[in-house]
């Protein structure tokens, strides 16, 4: 399944890119996830989620595939696996800044995502709808952060990251952003939701 | 599959059933068991404790008091099927019952259960938004009442919070409206691609209310108010009713899937709007 956001932040391409390659920065954005190991282009962590009954999470490795500063195109393969359900989901993401006239940066953030086992099973397709909300929620935190302080500090510190709720997360930036998590490890999130999606064919 | 092992307790009283919720935000409610048994079999859901309402009297059954009607969260499909009240008073309720699932389903699985889980495809949500049912529901720090246009929040999702359980759904009666709820799907026993659920009541030969709740059109069950605006006091016939149909999209936002489209969907919600609400008019309605 593919994925498209777009948006764009009023800060130069330049800064933005900074930004963007600073996974302790760009994380929190996506809920659920918690980082726990990080070594040069790699990380590892896992992802909860939690949606009505269901309860998946994911344990996972990604890395940078691609970093093309000429281009300001990155590219992060990121893979997960549910031990209990034995499903497994996986995520390419290609997040590519480009000057726009005024100054400003378009980003556009296309996901590729596959999910297998039993939860992909299940059918029905809230998938697409759950896939596209997070990654939505995560764009939104995404242009956020990027507006907001383009120069870098200090990441939140790592905590234990509570599982997604759809219903908590909806509308809550905040609330996304202190769960701590870690680099696009986060994206699995997506994957877990939308393996929830494909439950249930009677 | 077989389910990991989990904690189980069988309590005989609400109040008991809160009590061993409480505190514990993975411990779970088992109802008729027919979404959360094949999620813990697909081990999807890893609940700490399971609190099976199944000894709860007090939870099953339907009874009358004063003008609404009492259903049970507990009360199986197939009693709610066979139930007189309900049959007298919200014949709605029966009729997308019986599109619920199959027999073997219909004898396990709940009312309640059926509303709590809160599947945007399942058939009772939208039902409960026609008829303006309130969800009666039990937690530690008491009693709370909710309409059913409030308590479906997302998908699998609604006002319940850990530690809550739903007790019982309150119906409006109604007497002397037609009802109807329609279903299309595409093999015997199948989730609702779309379902209708419709109520009309007519003077002569106009119609003077309107209810419709559409199934699978949104993450929750809603109402199809367009559709609603426009036949309120409109003549019962085939035209007003088509050219009202034609709203019951407005303001829907569909999923798109391997089953349907989201532009599939929207004829279909069009389409199953003006047959349920034919249907509903029955009688001397000629189509």
């Amino acid at each position: 399944m593919r994925l498209e956001h777009s948006f764009t932040v009023p800060v130069p391409v330049d800064a933005a890119w900074a930004v963007l390659l600073d996974l302790p920065r760009v994380a929190p954005c996506m809920p659920g996830a918690t980082l726990t190991g990080v070594e040069d282009d790699t990380f590892t962590g896992t992802v909860k989620v939690k949606l009505g009954p269901i309860a998946l999470t994911y344990q996972g490795k990604g890395r940078f595939v691609e970093r093309d500063e000429a281009a300001h195109r990155v590219v992060i393969e990121a893979s997960g696996r549910d031990t209990r359900s034995a499903g497994t989901a996986a995520a390419t993401v290609t997040a590519t800044l480009a000057a726009q006239d005024d100054g400003g940066t378009r980003a556009d953030v296309v996901t590729d995502l596959t999910v297998t086992g039993r939860p992909a099973q299940f059918g029905r397709g809230m998938i697409a709808d759950v896939g596209g909300k997070l990654i939505g929620q995560f764009a939104d935190c995404l242009a956020e952060t990027l507006t907001a302080s383009p120069e870098l500090d200090s990441a939140p510190a790592p905590a234990e990251a509570e599982p997604i709720d759809l219903l908590r997360v909806t509308g809550g930036a905040p609330a996304a952003r202190r769960l701590a998590g870690y680099g696009l490890a986060a994206l699995l999130a997506i994957l877990a939701w939308l393996v929830l999606r494909r439950r249930r064919r009677r | 599959m077989i389910p990991a092992a989990v904690r189980y307790t069988r309590p005989s009283t609400v109040d008991d059933a809160v009590a061993a919720l409480a505190g514990d935000e993975d411990a779970k409610v088992l109802a008729g068991g027919q979404s959360l048994i094949p999620l813990l079999r697909l081990r999807m859901a890893a609940p700490s404790v399971l609190v099976d309402l199944g000894g709860i009297a007090e939870l099953r059954g339907v009874r009358e008091d004063g003008d609404t009607l009492v259903i049970g969260a507990m009360t199986t499909h197939a009693a709610v099927l066979h139930d007189p009240l309900v049959a007298r008073y919200a014949p709605l309720i029966g009729q997308a019952t019986a599109t619920v699932a199959d027999r073997q389903v219909r004898h396990l699985g709940t009312f309640g259960g059926s509303l709590a889980h809160a599947d945007p495809a399942g058939d009772l949500p939208a039902v409960a938004v026609a008829l303006d049912a309130t969800m009666e529901i039990a937690g530690t720090s008491g009693r709370r009442s909710v309409p059913a246009t409030e308590f479906f929040v997302d998908y699998l999702t609604t006002v319940l919070q850990p530690g809550e359980v739903l007790v019982a759904v309150r119906v409006p009666k109604r007497e002397g409206w037609g009802s109807h709820y329609e279903k299309f799907n595409r093999v015997a026993q199948a989730w609702a691609l779309v379902g209708v659920a419709a109520l009309v009541r007519r003077d002569n030969g106009t119609i003077t209310e309107v209810r419709v709740g559409l199934t699978n059109m949104a993450t929750t069950p809603v109402r199809a108010r367009a559709v609603e605006d426009a036949l309120a006091g409109a003549a019962a016939e085939p035209d007003a009713v088509a050219a009202a149909a034609a709203h019951a999209a407005e303001g829907t936002s569909p999923s798109d899937d391997l089953s349907a489209s989201a532009r599939y969907r929207t004829h279909l919600a069009k389409v199953l709007t003006e047959r349920a609400l034919r249907t509903a008019l029955g009688g001397s309605y000629a189509p």
